[in-house]
């Protein structure tokens, strides 16, 4: 079977695919998904170290598919990446179990040196 | 010396009459409060003093009409009494001749010693005669008794004499006659036993007439006295002859009833005349009994009143005009005051309303570009990623654009972060902020203005300041206000101080200081004011520092302002470290 190190999930096909492929290149082999039931199956099948999830999906919003991944798999470390996240969002984001709240265009370099941090904390 | 007096006076001066912020005009109830004024005053005084100026003058009317009605009685009531008197007079003297003619008879009364005997008993009865002779029907005086001696006088051309002849008897008017004294003549006629007629004369003395008269005259203002018909003062009139012992009044129309009427003397004074035209039952006069007086007089009484009442009148007008005035004065600044309360409410309110459509639209504008703006930032990333991971293509110069690419994709993040922070404004809630990241947020904003203008930024808020629980979006707007406001205050080259201290344990204090144009001392009490700028039209809305004034004190906390003309100005804001939660 094949080991994933993140599952990627976002409505925005294109984007979403952009960014397993930035991963890719830099080592990081991601899985991707563009609605929330999907993703929530997903992690209960598969173990995922790390999660990038989109608040707005198509079918529920992100912080219902956060506290299902938090329920199935407590371990997995769950970067919220968002366009528009209020500072509520955050709070409720944060509470629910998420590692981090990103805004928006995306600083790859920021969520390397994150992701970094938690592989590191993991093993 | 005149700044105190104008101060008092601008005190006490109804506030809508300085009243000239226009821009609040469309949102007042009353579009002209001086008009409101002015109406409430007139209207009010109107009410209040019609009623007493009609009624008083209904008073009046009926107090004259009574008066002149009580006049004319009591006037026609004394002229009756006069005139009685007068009639009686004569009435009586006739009689005593008729009765001393008839009795004694043509010879005895002929001869001289006798006729005085006679003289002498009528003066004793009645009085008041002066001389007593008997006269043939010829007109010669035959015989005579009294002081003057006038024996064989002729009277038949005397007007009297004539009058004797046609009537029974007669009363002569008063005339001077030979002896050149008033006096009046009566005189009977009898018969003799042969049949001729003959006349017997008494002269009268007219100083008894006036006596008696005088005895009805009634006051001060009043005259009494007896007019031919013709208009000839019989007796003295004390005020009204005129020309030629004539009065000078106009003569009433013949009436056989005594009466009285409203008139005027020749000085158009107003006069009540109580006349009676004088008939004896044994022969008619000339006379014309009139008693004279002055309305004025009659009215002194109520006069003096009416001035009182006048007076009271004018009294009571001037303390209802200073009332009236006062209350209203009052109650318009007060109705003013409320309604420019309401005004500049809804002003606010529409332009917070303005401020929040505003919000929307730009968090709308934000969200939508916010997607498109991550695609191409992880596209421009993934080009990027091929040429310096990958490696698969060498291209400095591509790599360069890339970047560019990416700067500016990052550029508009921020536009979009700060748009959402700005639609998020009018949400309400606490939560905990670093002081020290908001202001340095804030002045990011300005970093390219500042290094174009070469304004220095100096930032001092020390590690020691706690997070604040408070609202982010209303103290970054409170921030970037002042920060603003600074900026446009500065000149080039000038600086910018942001300071931040503890005040107790409870609260912090901000310091915003710049060292730019200032604030003169007229103008420092009104900057919170909504709509107060210095700046030129349409330059800028006078809002800014209100709206910051407004968050300031939803966040429970306190804004100051010191500022000296040409040394800079410094805004001092305290806050609560913990910001109740907002009822």
């Amino acid at each position: 079977m094949k080991h994933f190190d993140i599952l990627i999930v976002d409505d925005e096909r294109r984007y979403a695919d952009m960014l397993a492929r930035r991963l890719a290149l830099r080592g990081l082999i991601g899985k991707v998904c563009y609605d929330g039931q999907t993703a929530i199956d997903i992690v209960a099948q598969e173990h995922f170290p790390m999660v990038i999830l989109d608040l707005r999906l198509p079918d529920m919003y992100g912080t219902e598919v956060l506290a299902k991944i938090k329920t199935c798999r407590p371990e997995t470390a769950v970067i919220i990446l968002t366009g528009h996240g209020t500072e509520k969002d955050r709070e409720t984001c944060m509470a629910g179990g998420a590692h981090s709240f990103m805004n928006k265009p995306l600083n790859i370099d920021r969520l390397m040196a994150m992701m970094a941090r938690i592989k590191e904390r993991s093993s | 010396m005149m700044k105190s007096p104008n101060r008092f006076l601008g005190s006490i001066w109804p506030r809508f009459y300085l009243n000239n912020d226009e821009h609040l005009n469309p949102y007042y109830t009353f579009q002209d409060y001086r008009q409101t004024w002015g109406m409430a005053i007139f209207i009010l005084m109107t009410t209040a003093l019609l009623p007493l100026i009609v009624m008083t003058l209904i008073y009046y009317q009926l107090i004259e009409t009574s008066i002149d009605t009580e006049s004319l009685l009591r006037t026609e009531r004394a002229t009756s009494n006069a005139r009685r008197a007068v009639t009686f007079f004569l009435e009586e003297r006739l009689a005593a001749l008729t009765f001393t003619a008839n009795e004694m008879g043509y010879d005895q009364l002929t001869n001289p010693g006798h006729l005085t005997e006679v003289l002498r008993n009528l003066k004793l009865g009645f009085g008041g005669l002066t001389d007593l002779s008997v006269i043939a029907d010829s007109g010669t005086q035959v015989t005579y008794a009294g002081p003057f001696n006038l024996e064989g006088k002729d009277y038949s051309n005397q007007p009297w004499f004539m009058e004797c002849q046609q009537h029974d008897a007669c009363v002569s008017e008063t005339f001077s006659g030979y002896r050149d004294v008033p006096h009046i003549v009566v005189a009977v006629k009898s018969t003799r036993p042969d049949g001729r007629l003959f006349v017997l004369r008494a002269t009268l003395e007219t100083e008894r007439l006036i006596q008696t008269l005088s005895a009805y005259k009634t006051g001060e203002h009043a005259d009494i006295f007896l007019v031919n018909r013709n208009g000839l003062l019989q007796t003295p009139s004390q005020f009204y002859e005129g020309e030629s012992h004539h009065v000078d009044i106009t003569l009433p129309t013949y009436s056989n009833r005594t009466k009285a009427v409203m008139s005027a003397d020749r000085n158009g004074q107003p006069i009540v005349i109580g006349y009676a035209f004088i008939d004896t039952e044994i022969a008619p006069t000339s006379f014309i009994l009139m008693v004279v007086k002055q309305k004025a007089g009659m009215m002194k009484v109520w006069l003096n009143l009416r001035s009182d009442i006048n007076w009271f009148l004018v009294v009571s007008a001037v303390i209802l005009a200073i009332v009236i005035t006062l209350t209203s004065t009052f109650m318009v600044n007060k109705i003013f005051q409320a309604d420019r309360q309401k005004a500049e409410t809804m002003v606010m309110a529409e332009q917070n309303c303005q401020l929040a459509s505003i919000g929307q639209l730009a968090a709308g504008v934000a969200h939508e570009i916010n997607n498109p703006l991550a695609l191409i930032n992880e596209t421009a990333g993934y080009v990027k990623d091929l040429f310096l991971i990958k490696a698969q293509y060498e291209d400095t110069e591509l790599v360069e654009h890339i970047d560019s690419i990416i700067e500016a994709v990052d550029r508009c993040g921020t536009i979009t972060r700060q748009l959402l922070g700005f639609a998020r404004r009018f949400d309400v809630h606490t939560q905990p902020i670093d002081l020290k990241e908001m202001v340095a947020d804030v002045i990011s904003f300005h970093k390219k203005e500042a290094a174009y203008r070469n304004i220095t930024i100096h930032m001092d808020i020390p590690e020691t300041i706690p997070l604040i629980e408070t609202d982010r979006g209303k103290l970054q707007q409170i921030i970037l206000n002042l920060v603003n406001n600074a900026f446009q205050a500065i000149d080039d080259g000038c600086f910018l101080d942001i300071r931040a201290e503890m005040d107790g344990s409870e609260r912090v204090r901000l310091f915003i200081r710049d060292n730019g144009c200032g604030i003169s001392e007229d103008h420092l009490n009104k900057v919170f004011e909504p709509f107060f700028t210095t700046k030129k039209e349409g330059k800028g809305t006078g809002l800014g520092l209100s709206i910051t004034y407004g968050l300031v004190k939803k966040l429970h906390g306190n804004i100051t302002i010191q500022s000296k003309r040409g040394e800079g100005t410094t805004f001092e804001i305290t806050l609560p470290i913990q910001c109740q939660k907002e009822v």
